[in-house]
């Protein structure tokens, strides 16, 4: 019974993956099959082949990111197999490579040949046209690993993570400001690519490379006992945070909870994560063309001030699996419980928002909308998330080795949580189509303000639920 | 003390237990042997209203266990390892426990007095997150975390796994002194028959969901536990 049920959820979320790819699947097959037609169709007497290899780092930097969020990584249970008659390296290959299955691999296959045979074939030779397809699929392979790779390093070294996040991004401020540029960079590459072929040992070279990186990664985290003294830290100094001890009960629960977050390599790795969430914002406020889009602006400021509370609140309960009996053995009041659970997701979104008012630099509507979406968070948001949280009965091993478990890292785990950000949007088009989008900001802040001034009410209500709930949740803890 | 009526737990079709009556009084130690499967730890997290009974109730002090939390402030108990909370270290651990049963730094004092020689050096002042322990002295913390707030009642399940035998013969000492001097009300499961009868005057034998036996401790006891559990 209790399997039969998350297995539902699995299918329902599976569906709409499925629907997703599918969609994706008859875009890029229209793209491919009409490839020459449509490029005619946007660049009237362009060289296309150019215009197609100055676009190939893009692609590769757009797959790049879409994979390391949304790519599952590929795990095993290391210690089931550590004794059995099966050479490591084998484990390890098998690990490394098991990747290669993953359908984004495949998918830019359907526009990559038809572009191939239909455009550089009669340009060159039908022998170059599969050079240049294979250079091509040896550098999406290649992305594949490299993604895991720094992946991996999210639980890892995370700040691995943080500094190809800085490279890319000034990458593409210096191509935005005109210092370098990469497409031309891109079709230059590929334009010698096409006058001397044997350069198509270069991609296979980087493809060694990347998978090398994963299997000598994984191969140096073999041994479960290696990891464990790894993870014997320096016990730091977090439960000494003077402020939280003079606020009582509800200080003791959070700097609980703040422990949990740092001394967990997966939870910690959310953390360094933040600086993606509040960089968001980078993307649209600079383009003037989106000044006006507050449907879209909005969007961003709920993500950028409360995704990582989002985050939180989602898994709070989630996270306590490996002693949530305890809780319920202990804990007195419940209702003490659940408030320093919520004024710690506050706290979460405020930092978030503070951080997100330097945006003012953009323009006032800028911090009007983070202002309106960050009370909607913590007044609104947060309760609704945390209703909903006490739903949530599967396990979460956070004290489990980390190099071979990220659980809830991979595309469902960020499905889940896009209608949070998109209700807003929701609420605020018919304020829009009455030509009154500032009164729909002033409703979603609105709606947040009344939720701070029941706050009580709805931890009340929130209260029923868990008590409804939690011998579900606790017994889905257990397994 | 505590008092069961009509307890059933079921599971898909199977009734893994089924307790009509059971009352166990103040200052009882109560004993739980049986086999695995037999039903013990199911028994104890009902009474500590960590599962939803599907009949019956269980009463502390003429409360029903799932309306009120008032048996939270003299119910101490160490289940299994999913007790303890592990990224914290032991000090970390029993300070935190220490605020939530609302005592003093004085009371932690005390606590670690009595504690120290079943601690014997291992588990204070080592800079070790509980999740670095070793099986052992894990099960130290917690049995100790359960006695932290002077409980009136006591449930332990198999507390003796996992110690070294000093561990073992000092943990009865232990339970011996709280059973005498402080007429606590225990509950204790355990697979060690000598054990077990060493420590409590009532020991009840459970099987597939029911109690089968209930028995006063007696210099026969153990012959009959034995008797009954070889095969």
């Amino acid at each position: 019974m209790r399997r039969s049920s998350l297995w539902q959820k699995n299918v329902a979320l599976n569906i709409v993956l499925g629907v997703l790819l599918l969609i994706m699947f008859l875009n890029l097959l229209f793209i491919g099959l009409f490839v020459d037609k449509i490029l005619e169709e946007l660049f009237p007497g362009g060289d296309h082949i150019v215009i197609v290899n100055g676009i190939i780092i893009y692609y590769l930097a757009i797959e790049f990111f879409i994979r390391f969020f949304i790519q599952a990584l590929p795990t095993l249970n290391i210690e089931t197999y550590l004794h059995l008659p099966i050479r490591k390296s084998s484990i390890v290959h098998y690990v490394a490579s098991k990747s290669i299955f993953v359908i984004g691999n495949y998918i830019s296959w359907i526009v990559l040949f038809p572009f191939a045979f239909k455009v550089i074939g009669p340009a060159y030779n039908a022998g170059m046209a599969w050079i240049w397809v294979l250079t091509l699929i040896l550098l999406v392979f290649s992305n594949n690993f490299f993604a895991t790779y720094i992946k991996r390093q999210l639980i890892g070294k995370s700040y691995i993570v943080g500094f190809i996040g800085l490279v890319f991004i000034s990458l593409i401020m210096l191509d935005y400001f005109g210092v370098i540029s990469l497409s031309a960079l891109s079709s230059s590459a590929f334009g010698q690519l096409l006058a001397h072929p044997f350069f198509v040992i270069v991609p296979l070279l980087i493809l060694i490379f990347t998978y090398g990186l994963n299997y000598f990664f994984l191969k140096s985290k073999l041994y479960p006992e290696e990891i464990n003294i790894k993870r014997k830290e320096k016990v730091d100094a977090l439960s000494n945070i003077k402020y939280l001890k003079t606020i009582g009960l509800t200080g003791l629960l959070i700097s609980l909870d703040m422990r949990l977050i740092w001394r967990h390599k997966r939870t910690r790795s959310i953390l360094f994560m933040a600086p993606i969430f509040l960089a968001y914002g980078l993307i649209f406020y600079p383009q003037t063309e989106y000044k006006g889009a507050y449907g879209l602006l909005i969007f961003v400021g709920i993500f950028m001030t409360g995704g990582m509370m989002l985050n939180y609140t989602n898994y709070c309960f989630g996270y306590e699996s490996n002693y949530f009996d305890n809780i319920l053995a202990n804990y007195k009041e419940f209702e003490r419980y659940l408030y320093g659970k919520y004024i710690f997701a506050v706290s979460i979104a405020s930092v978030c928002y503070i951080l997100t008012i330097p945006y003012v630099f953009f323009g006032t509507d800028i911090l009007l909308i983070n202002t309106m979406t960050f009370l909607y968070n913590i007044g609104f948001l947060s309760f609704v998330l945390f209703y909903f949280s006490t739903y949530s009965k599967k396990r979460m091993d956070l004290s489990k080795g980390a190099a071979f478990n990220y659980q809830g890292l991979g595309a469902s785990h960020w499905l889940s949580m896009l209608p949070a950000f998109l209700l807003p949007v929701f609420i605020y088009l018919p304020f829009k189509l009455m030509g009154m989008p500032k009164a729909g900001l002033l409703f979603i802040g609105a709606l947040g303000v009344a939720g701070l001034l029941f706050h009580k009410y709805l931890l009340g209500l929130i209260l029923k639920q868990f008590n409804k709930k939690k011998y579900d949740m606790a017994e889905g803890f257990r397994q | 003390m505590i008092e069961v009526k009509n307890l059933t737990k079921i599971y898909g079709n199977e009734t893994v237990l089924d307790i009509p009556g059971l009352t166990i009084h103040k200052g009882d130690s109560f004993g739980l042997v049986g086999n695995n499967g037999a039903g013990k730890t199911t028994f104890f997290r009902l009474i500590l209203d960590l599962i939803r009974a599907n009949t019956g109730i269980v009463k502390s002090k003429g409360d029903d266990v799932t309306s009120t939390a008032d048996w939270k402030y003299y119910t101490g108990s160490y289940l299994d390892q999913s007790f303890l909370i592990d990224f914290l270290t032991a000090e970390e651990y029993f300070e935190f426990l220490n605020q939530i049963h609302g005592l003093s730094k004085g009371d932690l004092e005390q606590f670690y007095i009595e504690f120290k020689e079943i601690f014997n050096d291992e588990i204070l002042g080592k800079e070790k997150f509980i999740r670095d322990l070793s099986h052992g002295n894990k099960q130290k913390v917690g049995i100790a975390a359960a006695l932290m707030a002077r409980p009136e009642i006591l449930i332990l399940d198999e507390p003796f796994n996992g110690l070294d035998p000093s561990t073992q013969i000092r943990m009865i000492k232990l339970l011996n002194n709280l059973k005498t001097n402080h007429h606590t009300t225990m509950l204790i499961s355990s697979h060690d028959l000598k054990h077990v009868t060493d420590v409590c005057q009532r020991i009840a034998i459970l099987e597939k969901g029911k109690i089968i036996h209930d028995l006063e401790t007696n210099r026969n006891t153990i012959g009959i536990l034995e008797n009954y559990f070889s095969v």
